[in-house]
């Protein structure tokens, strides 16, 4: 049975267990590699975006017309001979279920695949009320026999290794199996389920359509179960979510495009079953199907009309966002949700499966996009979760000391800028003022930590070197103001000093408003949204942008955050929405302006050809979707760079991320740091200070020898004098 | 940019999952191919629903001439006794190399799902670019119950055993599509 951790302690055990499962690594890791191209194939010749778009609309419209949806399914449907059934909840389903089975004589049914009846735990039920249920699908199969859930919504049993499928097989079979015949392995399913297919009286399903323009269900599926148990067992039931509802074919076969390419990087599946009314069956009394679809609640109806997460109800449920999430990649399915998995598991498992189910898991999220930037629906999974964590939190979970502290602290500046100072004398004695790192991590830290050294807080922050650096220029081209953000204003104020140098002599006048103070992105990412919009309420009085040309960052998640976050923040500020609009039309990250503004030429530089490899930040690659820009910055300015491997992959920092998760970052951080180091650069830069002090800090504790740049330092020392 | 034609597409599509496509000239040759498979193979049997009455006469012909059986009706009977299943294609789509089958005949589907090998025959006048050219037509079918319509492309498959791609899981081990000229 499913057993989700409920607290951070019991939750972060399991991780660590899962980091050491072999097995499970290796396949993760293998199916994480292999599924961007494979997803790519499958799409070529698509537009994903406008795709995306479309599907995200239709969506959109649908959802406030699910009661009409459901009207409108229904009357056709029964007019066809279906019986359609609403079940509030997840117990009224099951409930339905086992009526419609008894009221027949029904002993055994032989099931599809179908996550709606994971999500009511319809196989428990119906056994209590003594029905056999067989699963057909082979990884349900597989894991119905182990008593487990699924550990993907596409791949249930994609934790599990040939030889404990061939253990498993071989004791229903009572036959010993070869585990490195998995041909042999599938043909024992083929046999072993064949049996059950013909011996069934009923056949349930799911459905990943229900097109309310004529009552019909569709069923995708690959290996033909799903056609087997509606067409052999005298009666189908179908268990289908109100969200399946569509208005219409064209909105089912606009999914259908984009559906097995982003599951399994399938052009399209095997199979796709459309069924409208009963159909014959000479098996049944009078040769036509008893069929029956339940449609299931369970909370939907509410959530369709919530204001927030009423997106959720877009999913199609392909899974991308577990494929692609670098956390899924490492612990796994059954570590990364409850019933649903992934991305969209750690939202949904908090609406269907209760907040203790998960009030640990949501909290394991790097906010590195990645779901967000393949999801077929376009659902703003990070922003979901973080949502969900905030809703975690309102509802009595236990606020972590941290919460408090940094609502406290975050929302003064000058408290806040106060004790940052104070933190650097009192390192002091720790500092190896060399190398700018700590020696020792301070007492509070535990010895998970030690996998980076920490930077230590810089003697003298940007804003105080600033009077120093200003320079007044005359008739400038461009006003331009800086967003320093903390990292580069009080941890490393050289990266800040390396764009003052980049723009000497260039026209631009430059400002470092004062009263900035942190983006906020921190808080949001601790669910602390009311002090995340009091902090951006005050960098908008620090910047008016009515009074620069472009607001610049150095830090992609600042950025990110300001572009994407604050709109959100601020939509109910009166006279605010205007100004954060223009705001974030201004708002540029460095290499941006670099190559798009000022144009800068390779004529400006020496031309070193040092060879150097780049780390794409999250926030900057899908959050900014900036991804040129960067690379071609190190051409124009004579670096040779050199491709690594996974190198838009979250480098572990992820902001607070990386103190609570420390050895899912570690891990993160090591893949990522063997990547470069495999392209033989002597330098590696970002244009982020938080994948900085990751890099930097893992570098020095491997004794790398790759030195670790922002990349305005690594373009400035590249200029000539101008 | 090469601009191929809807059928080469198809074709395309169809060989990269797995299926044999040929080309024939009439449906003689369609029985010829899916008897001497049949054999081949050493399968004992074909079932073959929703053909009309002169094209099962001369099927039927093929097959005696090479000892088999052939099925065309009550297929609920013979859930094990057939070795192809033969039947016609309504429609391809080319962009995703599918077959769209009106699968409202129950002997249909089970001659296309319980058989360990599938042949198909699609004339190739019925080929259209993607499935959004059929949106109309398959509307019209839907709002004709009970339909069950089928779209199947390549044979039956999984990878739910360490993602290791098998064929045949539960459905046909092999399909075979035969383009008929028309």
């Amino acid at each position: 049975m499913i057993n989700t951790a409920q607290d951070l302690k019991e939750y972060k055990k399991r991780l660590k267990k899962a980091l050491h499962n072999e097995f499970l690594r290796t396949t993760l890791k293998n199916f994480y590699e292999a599924y961007p191209a494979g997803r790519a194939r499958a799409l070529e010749g698509l537009d994903i975006q406008s795709l995306r778009a479309e599907i995200a609309s239709c969506k959109d419209q649908a959802l406030p017309r699910i009661e009409e949806l459901f009207e409108a399914f229904k009357a056709q449907a029964e007019a066809a001979g279906v019986k359609v059934h609403l079940a509030r909840t997840a117990r009224d389903a099951n409930e339905i279920i086992a009526a419609i089975a008894k009221d027949h004589g029904v002993r055994k049914i032989v099931k599809s695949k179908s996550m709606t009846a994971e999500e009511t735990f319809l196989n428990h039920h119906l056994e209590e009320e003594g029905l056999e249920v067989v699963e057909t699908d082979l990884g349900e199969w597989i894991i119905q026999l182990r008593r487990e859930g699924p550990s993907h919504m596409v791949l249930p049993a994609i934790h599990l290794s040939r030889q404990e499928v061939a253990e498993l097989f071989a004791k229903v079979t009572g036959e010993p199996q070869d585990p490195e015949d998995i041909g042999k392995l599938v043909k024992v399913a083929r046999r072993e389920l064949r049996k059950q297919f013909l011996s069934a009286d009923m056949g349930i399903s799911g459905a990943n359509f229900a097109i309310a323009a004529s009552g019909t269900l569709g069923i995708i599926s690959n290996e033909g179960n799903a056609r087997l148990i509606t067409t052999l067992p005298r009666m189908h039931v179908a268990l289908v979510g109100l969200d399946k509802l569509v208005p219409d074919l064209h909105t089912a076969l606009t999914i259908l495009k984009v559906l097995p390419p982003s599951a399994t990087g399938q052009v399209i599946t095997s199979y796709v079953t459309w069924i409208t009314g009963a159909p014959e069956c000479a098996a049944a009394p009078e040769g036509k199907k008893e069929m029956h679809v339940v449609f299931l609640d369970n909370g939907r109806l509410a959530l369709a009309r919530d204001p927030v997460f009423s997106q959720a109800l877009r999913c199609v449920r392909c899974g991308a966002c577990a494929n692609v999430c670098p956390i899924y990649s490492l612990v796994g399915g059954h570590n990364y949700g409850h019933v649903y998995i992934g991305a969209i598991g750690l939202i949904l498992t908090y609406f269907y499966h209760g907040r203790k189910n998960a009030q640990a898991i949501v909290q394991n999220c790097l906010n590195c996009q990645a779901c967000k930037s393949v999801c077929p629906a376009g659902i703003d999974l990070p922003h979901l979760i973080k949502e969900t964590y905030g809703e975690v939190l309102r509802q009595g979970y236990p606020k972590p000391f941290k919460n408090k502290l940094l609502a406290r602290v975050l929302k003064d500046r000058r408290l806040f800028h106060f004790l940052l100072r104070r933190a650097y004398l009192a390192q002091k004695p720790l500092a190896r003022s060399a190398e700018g790192f700590i020696r020792h991590l301070p007492f509070f830290f535990g010895k998970e930590h030690g996998f980076r050294s920490l930077p230590a807080i810089a003697k003298t922050p940007f804003r105080d070197m600033w009077p120093r650096l200003y320079e007044r220029v005359d008739h400038p081209r461009y006003r331009v103001a800086l967003f320093g953000g903390c990292l580069v204003d009080f941890v490393y104020p050289e990266q800040g000093h390396a764009l003052v140098k980049l723009l000497k002599n260039r026209g631009v006048q430059l400002e470092y408003p004062m009263a900035q103070t942190c983006c906020g992105l921190p808080a949001l990412a601790m669910g602390e949204k009311n002090v995340a919009r009091e902090v951006a309420l005050q960098n908008l009085k620090a910047f008016d942008p009515a009074d620069y040309d472009y607001l610049i960052t150095l830090c992609a998640s600042c950025a990110s955050h300001l572009k994407e976050a604050y709109p959100r923040l601020l939509a109910d500020a009166p006279g605010l929405v205007g100004k954060v609009r223009q705001l974030t039309d201004k708002l540029m990250d460095f290499s941006s302006f670099m190559i798009n503004v000022l144009r800068v030429s390779a004529e400006e530089f020496h031309g070193s050809r040092r060879k150097v490899a780049y780390h794409a930040p999250c926030h900057l690659c899908r959050g900014l979707g900036v991804t040129q820009e960067p690379r071609n910055l190190l051409a124009a300015a004579g670096l040779d760079y050199r491709t690594a491997r996974r190198e838009d992959v979250c480098c572990g920092m992820a902001g607070s991320y990386s103190f609570e998760f420390p050895e899912l970052s570690a891990e993160l951080l090591r893949q990522k740091l063997e990547a470069v180091e495999e392209t033989g650069a002597e330098l590696l830069v970002t244009d982020c200070p938080g994948c900085v002090l990751q890099l930097r800090g893992g570098i020095d504790k491997r004794g790398g020898k790759v030195r670790v740049k922002h990349i305005a330092e690594a373009v400035a020392e590249e200029r000539k004098e101008p | 940019m090469n601009h191929y034609s809807d059928l080469e597409i198809l074709k395309a599509r169809a060989e990269a999952v797995q299926v044999v496509v040929t080309e024939v000239p009439d449906l003689a040759q369609a029985w010829r191919y899916a008897v001497e498979l049949t054999q081949k193979q050493g399968g004992a049997a074909l079932a073959a629903p929703g053909w009309d009455a002169e094209s099962l006469a001369a099927l039927e012909q093929e097959c005696v001439q090479a000892g088999l059986r052939l099925f065309w009706q009550n297929l609920r009977n013979q859930v094990d006794g057939f070795h192809t299943g033969l039947t016609r294609a309504d429609r391809g789509i080319a962009a995703t190399g599918t077959l769209v089958l009106d699968s409202t005949s129950e002997d249909v589907r089970l001659a296309t799902m319980l058989c360990k090998t599938y042949v198909a025959v699609l004339p190739r006048s019925r080929i259209k670019a993607d499935a959004l050219a059929l949106e109309k037509e398959l509307s019209r079918l839907m709002h004709s119950p009970p339909r069950y319509l089928a779209f199947i492309t390549g044979a039956s498959r999984t990878s739910d055993i360490e993602r290791v791609l098998t064929l045949g899981v539960h459905g046909p081990l092999e399909l075979h599509l035969l383009i008929l000229e028309d």
